[in-house]
């Protein structure tokens, strides 16, 4: 494999993502246009989002709370929660992998620090996740979950996500951008992994044996951090471990991928 | 001091995606260069060779004109002096701000109203929110769009994008100014301010590089020249001289 021996350019990498980090001026002002411009013209805006996944949620709980044997009162909670955090990290993978195709007239006309386009992604959907969080705020209120400091761990929590999800959108885009084959593959191993990770289910209910489906998802993690503080508790510490550990090999990994083949990106667009 | 040294720049494109047709129009779109066939088999992928080892240093007040046929690479060295690319082998020290003011505005986007736009282009383009703010009314003035501005771009003419986006990109002050085909403006009363305004910034930049088919733009605006032929630079020197060079080298079947 030719590819391996590619050199690594670690000082323009770096100099890529700091400078990409100083330019927030440019990639909140876009994560924010992007958010008002696919709403334009519409009443709800983007809580189109939000509405979609309360319609959802609203027509499954009746559904799924006797199916999976769970008390409405405890499993609306939780699924909102869920769903709402799953949304969040999947759009994440899903929206990053077409981060520099969808810049291309951008990285093929000028030189600047592509990372501005994947800390726009990644802004665009925190903006959007405060949108789908009334929800669950909704729900909260509604059938009084018990809010403590605990809650206040939400916000950790997203930074743990959106410091995940920023590697993502590096490497899913360059991924993407060389082989157009990945971004319909990873839309449907996140199908797939929605059914595997405990979202609509609770992971207490799998059996001893499945636990393994549970314990070693990143997917499972990711969503704990958020949702076990909208619903009042604090995410395990392994969570915490194995999101903070995922943060730190998945930087470290898409950096040096992005070292050897950032200087390839336009070519590959 | 601004300054420009190449050395031996070369680039290579690697074609990905092998079908006959995505080839074809790559090839088309891009380059007339050297085409060759690498490894075997399932790992046989073809390149081009765009650029082949191309040396020179411009300098302040070099107004350097690329001269050449379809694809023989005057596009690709812009992109290369802009930073989009960079070479294979050689080496290239750029100093100095590069402005690139190809086809369109960056990141222009339709749904966008008139001044939204000049922002986000305008930080694209490399300024600051301060410097946007300061050359605002220039713009606005210079545009002559109005109210509107108010209004989303998709809802301008052509000739009214084309105003805007070349109000936005002529207000920038380089040190090094890249240039393809120059800038299109909009209609006939518009095109006199339009040259005006192109001079001037010519005039505030230290060096220029005009890529063109057009023999009086390259000798209005130039000073020096380079030939170019399949990615290899053919010839450096005065703009007459260079532009003799090309016309003679016009076998008479390119002609026809």
């Amino acid at each position: 494999m030719k590819a391996v021996l590619v050199k690594a350019d670690y000082a323009t990498a770096r100099a890529d993502i700091i400078d990409g980090l100083l330019a927030f001026r440019i990639w909140t002002r876009l994560g924010w246009q992007e958010v008002k411009r696919r709403y334009r013209r519409t009443v709800f805006g983007p809580f189109w989002a939000t509405l979609s996944i309360g319609m959802f949620i609203g027509g499954m709980v009746f559904i799924w709370a006797p199916l999976f044997h769970a008390d409405v009162r405890s499993y609306l909670p939780f699924l909102s929660a869920g769903l709402v955090a799953w949304t969040f990290a999947t759009a994440l993978i899903t929206e990053g992998c077409g981060t520099y195709t969808a810049g291309v007239s951008l990285i093929t006309q000028l030189n600047f620090p592509y990372t501005v386009l994947n800390f726009m992604v990644v802004w665009r959907n925190i903006i959007v996740f405060f949108h789908n969080v009334v929800i669950v705020v909704i729900v909260v209120i509604a059938l009084q979950v018990p809010v403590s400091w605990k809650t206040l761990l939400l916000f950790p929590g997203i930074a743990i996500v959106a410091v995940n999800g920023a590697w993502m959108t590096v490497l899913f885009g360059m991924l993407s951008a060389r082989f157009r084959d990945i971004p319909p593959f990873v839309g449907n191993l996140m199908q797939i992994l929605m059914f595997i990770t405990p979202v609509f289910w609770f992971a207490s209910q799998l059996g001893g044996n499945s636990q393994v489906v549970v314990k070693y998802n990143f997917m499972y993690h990711l969503i704990e951090v958020m949702r076990a503080p909208m619903l009042g508790t604090a995410p395990s510490p392994i969570s915490y471990a194995v999101t903070l550990g995922l943060a730190v090999i998945g930087w470290l990994v898409t950096f040096d991928i992005y070292a050897r083949f950032r200087r390839r990106i336009p070519y590959w667009l | 001091m601004t300054s420009i040294i190449a050395e031996n720049v070369t680039i290579d494109f690697p074609i990905y995606g092998g079908s006959h047709r995505s080839l074809r129009q790559t090839l088309f779109a891009r380059t007339g260069g050297l085409i060759r066939q690498e490894g075997t088999g399932r790992q046989q992928r073809t390149i081009v060779r765009a650029l082949d080892g191309l040396s020179f240093t411009l300098q302040n007040g070099d107004r350097l004109g690329l001269i050449g046929h379809n694809g023989a690479g005057k596009s690709t060295l812009l992109k290369v002096l802009a930073g989009v690319y960079k070479p294979d082998s050689g080496s290239l020290r750029i100093e100095g701000r590069v402005s690139p003011l190809f086809n369109s505005a960056p990141g222009l986007d339709p749904d966008d109203n008139g001044y939204e736009n000049i922002t986000t282009c305008g930080l694209f383009l490399g300024m600051t929110a301060e410097e946007i703010n300061r050359k605002l009314p220039d713009i606005v003035a210079f545009c002559e769009l109005g109210e509107y501005l108010d209004l989303p771009v998709r809802t301008y003419s052509n000739g009214m994008v084309a105003r805007l986006g070349f109000a936005i990109a002529t207000s920038i002050d380089p040190d090094i100014l890249l240039l393809d085909e120059g800038l299109g403006a909009g209609d006939a009363a518009f095109a006199e301010r339009a040259e005006t305004r192109m001079k001037a910034l010519i005039q505030r930049t230290r060096i220029l590089v005009l890529a063109s088919h057009s023999d009086a733009l390259i000798k209005g605006m130039c000073n020096r020249a380079i030939l170019l032929e399949k990615g290899s630079l053919i010839a450096i020197g005065p703009v007459d001289d260079i532009l003799d060079r090309y016309h003679k080298r016009l076998t008479p079947a390119q002609v026809a």
